[in-house]
């Protein structure tokens, strides 16, 4: 099953949604070890791979946004209330937003501070603003301010899953889930 | 007698002949040191914004020469507030200690038409290295340019200690491009 249907995602949005959990759940410790770490070779690596991680993110969100665009999402259980519908639709669209916000302020921080980047030590990547301290300074403040959102998000997003499996009983967690369907 | 008057011409012809090589000094605005280092597999420009040098130099007689370069260390600029936060301390370039490098050259040869070499010795950090400059000699009716472009490795000098000794997250070698003006001094 290629596209989504009323009922079931499709393999590419299944793809989407795990391969971007992964990179997510990678993503945050290392930023995390990153900041962190004392002035190293490793720190310097560290850096280099959150921010080649990142700009992977940012690719893959904007390709699974245009996916998702062309693809309305399953419905939800009839059952469900209009605040759920209506929390379900905010989280999601912010988590969207998020996916693109932080690797784009990361892009701010990095031109700002005008450190040497290749992505994955191969490709270049381009300033998008001038070398300023103090606009290094704010980007990574809104940076983090944008992760502890993210972090925040990520707990509503998975507890909700789960009460929908656990408590609600339906199928909108597993249905997302590799091979997983219409719950029986 | 005879001995001493012998003397007395030789240190005179000694004396004539360096009159022949001309004393330049360096005019800052038409002058450039500028340097490119390799950070995670990434050119990192920076400049030395001060320096100064001083040359006797006749280009038909290079043996008579001579090459003074003093740079300013601390005047280093890579653009990057952190990176020159960073290369100030004890395990880069030890600003407090080490203010300023010098590169003296009293053998300087040609190379071909207008391209010389000029064999000194470096100190820099404290580290007296032996470093082969060339460059190529340009003069019209006042001025002089000396322009060149070279490779300097960092170990040596002790730039970058400790875990910063490999070389793999910054490069041991560190090209240098230098473009001075001169002013006949006189």
């Amino acid at each position: 099953m290629f596209r989504n249907t009323r009922d079931a995602w499709g393999a590419p949005a299944k793809l989407f949604h795990w391969l971007m959990a992964a990179l997510v759940f990678a993503q945050i410790p290392l930023g995390w070890t990153a900041a962190t770490w004392p002035l190293s070779p490793l720190k310097l690596n560290l850096f280099v791979w959150h921010k080649s991680v990142g700009m992977l993110i940012l690719a893959l969100a904007l390709l699974r946004l245009a996916w998702r665009l062309g693809n309305p999402a399953p419905a939800l259980p009839a059952d469900t209330l209009a605040w759920e519908r209506l929390a379900a639709r905010a989280s999601h669209a912010l988590l969207y937003l998020l996916m693109v916000a932080l690797p784009v302020t990361g892009w701010v921080i990095n031109s700002a501070a005008n450190i040497p980047f290749r992505i994955f030590w191969l490709v270049p990547l381009p300033a998008i603003v001038e070398p300023s301290k103090h606009a290094a300074e704010l980007a990574a403040a809104v940076h983090f301010g944008l992760f502890v959102f993210l972090a925040t998000l990520l707990l509503v997003h998975i507890g909700a899953a789960l009460r929908h499996h656990y408590i609600k009983r339906n199928d909108v967690l597993t249905r997302m889930l590799p091979g997983g369907g219409a719950r029986t | 007698m005879r001995r001493l008057i012998w003397l007395l011409g030789l240190l005179a012809a000694a004396g004539w002949q360096h009159a022949l090589a001309a004393d330049w000094r360096m005019d800052p605005s038409g002058s450039r040191i500028e340097f490119v280092a390799t950070f995670e597999k990434s050119a990192a420009p920076g400049v030395f914004k001060e320096f100064d040098t001083r040359l006797q130099f006749d280009p038909d007689r290079p043996a008579q020469s001579r090459l003074d370069v003093a740079i300013k260390v601390t005047s280093a600029d890579m653009g990057s507030a952190q990176v020159n936060e960073a290369i100030r301390g004890a395990e880069w370039f030890d600003f407090a200690r080490y203010p300023q490098a010098e590169f003296h050259a009293t053998d300087i040869r040609r190379i071909d038409s207008n391209r010389y070499l000029a064999r000194g010795i470096l100190s820099l950090k404290g580290a007296r290295q032996p470093l082969e400059v060339p460059f190529a000699w340009s003069e019209s009716a006042q001025s002089a340019t000396i322009e060149g472009e070279l490779t300097v490795q960092r170990g040596p000098f002790g730039i970058g200690t400790g875990e910063w000794k490999a070389t793999n997250v910054i490069g041991g070698e560190v090209k240098v491009k230098f473009k001075v003006r001169l002013r006949r001094a006189g």
